[in-house]
């Protein structure tokens, strides 16, 4: 009977330890790659765990010096792509653009959503479902209208296209939860502002927001991964380390059937590191805020 | 006078609203409405009516990069090309075979894992961190990992598979046309489920434990609790997760440009990748216009018909 109560409290532990082998195992998979020798990477069958270690795939990206071995192969140009060497100006990119969209959501977003959320007004419910119901047009099918417009504009291979498109398919969910949001926040506090003689801007600014701190972090947190993580959008926009997000710079390095995947490696680990910082730092708002809005009826 | 947020005719859709002067409290308040709901209106109408009205132009017409100087009106016949050509009708097939098998996944391993965090195991917190990471990072960064552990000739897949003895030699498993699905569809679950997972999480989380006290109360087994409470209760997030995933399915590009390129023979080119090609390697806008149309009806219809599951469920449920 104790045996069987054991054996029933151990079976989530086994399935828990499953599940962190399934989800853990790719990342542990790509960290090792990063610090070995292309020889140790390309052994068949793989060294399990790991015979030699080293930092040069590392010291190629930050400094462009040839790891050993590579040279002396004689593959040195074909193996090691420069282009993974532009890493760094990409993730500088990126952070830059992904910031401002966060940024631009959480002012224009938050106006918006507590509008949405409190007032009414001419035109709100057909203007609100416009807004959502605009995320439901495929990426691929404007591509070729979006390349149009931000040349039109004069935005080709600059930061500010990006910031404008990711802007715009991250609004209507940063609209959609903050309205949802809102609509929970009690509107007492606001009534006794406005008989202070506040005005809504006010009233928002110095009641609401507080109070929702968390979801507006939450948003942030959601528009600043989508824009991070973007791909297609980033691909048609930029043409050069001007303003070519990482995403690009190591999808377009790692399908190089030549290039050495150490290298790739360094990269893809260098890539994952902010958005995974974000994501554990703003853990609780995130779950917390998912919870709030999607039971919410 | 339509302009000034009130006129003097109560409007269907405000019941609540007063006529009142155009100077007072009210018309202030709607400007203020306009000024802060405006912005995110337009910004969202110049990026989506305009290149929707510029794909459907552009449909329309014969465009084609070699011959940027004339862009004659050909009615239909892009649609009619694109739908007849084979690579279409192969293309969709691909991709509602991706959808048949990603939804149902997605959304089945979500609930299980939901069950998993929501079980307060001593793993459970590093769990709850953990299942967070594969949604964190980019979708061509994961894969780029899973198609390093695919790769034929070096991948871990092929290592693991070679080490405990079966297989005698390493498989090219992202060159053969249904293994290489099947390597794209693990990648995009794999990707997918940490959200579904916290989605159902919350349901679960949002469940009154007094209905399970009172299950048990009146005898109902696991199986019957599930039947009866869980699953009926955690069906407006099911179909949010099923209307979501499908969407996703549907539009898949990431994965498969860092993957396979839509090989091999076209066994991984679906409905976006396809679009792509037409538009970036083949250059012929025209046709990738009203293919863009089309796939953009079909995601239309895709949701409307979910939407309306929805609503009868609801009732249903109700």
């Amino acid at each position: 009977m104790r045996r069987r109560a054991a054996l029933r409290a151990a079976i989530p532990v086994l399935f828990g330890l499953g599940l962190a082998a399934y989800i853990l195992a790719p990342f542990v998979w790509v960290a090792l790659s990063s610090i070995q020798p292309e020889r140790e990477l390309f052994r068949v069958p793989p060294h399990w765990v790991p015979r030699q270690l080293t930092v040069d795939n590392y010291r190629f990206v930050f400094t462009g010096r040839f790891p050993a071995g590579y040279e002396q192969a004689g593959i040195a140009r074909g193996r090691i792509s420069e282009k993974a060497r532009d890493a760094l100006p990409a993730l500088r990119n990126s952070t830059i653009v992904a910031v401002s969209v966060a940024l631009v959501n959480l002012v224009l977003g938050t106006l918006a959503a507590y509008t949405f959320s409190r007032l009414r007004f001419r035109g709100a419910g057909p203007l609100y479902s416009f807004v959502l119901a605009s995320r439901l047009l495929p990426p691929m099918a404007v591509a070729i209208p979006y390349y149009l417009i931000v040349n039109r504009l004069g935005l080709l291979d600059r930061y500010a296209a990006l910031i404008l498109i990711h802007t715009v398919f991250t609004l209507p969910f940063t609209v959609w939860f903050l309205t949802v949001y809102f609509r929970r926040v009690p509107p007492d506090l606001e009534e006794a502002a406005f008989v202070d003689g506040c005005t809504r801007l006010q009233a928002l600014v110095r009641i609401v927001v507080p109070v929702a701190a968390p979801a507006l972090a939450a948003a942030t947190a959601f528009s600043f991964m989508f824009s991070y993580n973007d791909f297609p959008f980033a691909l048609f926009v930029t043409s050069t380390i001007r303003s070519q997000t990482i995403p690009v710079i190591v999808a377009n390095t790692a399908i190089n059937p030549d290039v050495s995947f150490g290298v790739v490696a360094v990269t893809v680990v260098l890539t994952m590191l902010p958005p995974v910082i974000f994501a554990l730092g703003f853990r609780h708002y995130i779950t917390r805020g998912l919870i709030t809005v999607t039971t919410t009826r | 006078m339509e302009t000034k947020g009130d006129g003097g005719v109560p409007s269907p859709f405000l019941p609540r609203m007063r006529p009142v002067a155009s100077s007072g409290p009210r018309y202030r308040e709607a400007r203020y409405a306009y000024a802060t709901v405006l912005p995110v209106v337009l910004l969202v109408a110049l990026f989506t009516l305009y290149p929707f009205a510029f794909a459907l132009v552009t449909s329309l017409r014969e465009v084609v990069l070699y011959k940027p100087w004339s862009q004659p009106f050909v009615g239909l016949k892009n649609y009619l090309d694109v739908v007849r050509s084979e690579f279409f009708s192969t293309s969709w097939q691909h991709t509602l075979t991706f959808v048949a098998g990603a939804v149902p996944l997605a959304t089945l391993l979500g609930f299980g894992v939901a069950h998993l965090l929501n079980a307060r195991t001593a793993l459970t917190p590093f769990l709850n961190v953990t299942i967070l990471l594969p949604w964190a990072i980019p979708t061509v960064i994961s894969g780029i990992i899973w198609a390093w552990i695919f790769n034929s000739s070096y991948g871990a897949f092929n290592g693991a598979l070679y080490s405990l003895g079966l297989i005698d030699s390493y498989l090219p498993w992202l060159s053969r046309p249904r293994s290489a699905l099947l390597c794209v569809l693990f990648a995009h679950v794999w990707k997918e489920v940490p959200l579904t997972s916290i989605l159902y999480l919350a349901a679960l989380q949002a469940i009154p434990e007094e209905l399970y006290d009172a299950a048990r109360v009146d005898g109902a087994g696991a199986p019957a609790v599930l039947r009866r409470i869980t699953v009926p209760l955690v069906l407006p997030t099911t179909l949010i997760i099923v209307v979501y995933e499908t969407m996703v399915g549907i539009v898949t590009f990431d994965l498969l440009y860092v993957m396979t390129g839509g090989g091999p023979a076209g066994a991984t080119s679906l409905i976006s990748y396809y679009l792509y090609n037409s538009m970036f390697v083949a250059f012929n806008f025209g046709q990738g216009a009203a293919l863009a149309v089309l796939l953009a009806i079909a995601l239309v219809a895709f949701i409307a018909l979910y939407l309306r599951l929805l609503r009868s469920e609801e009732i249903y449920v109700t």
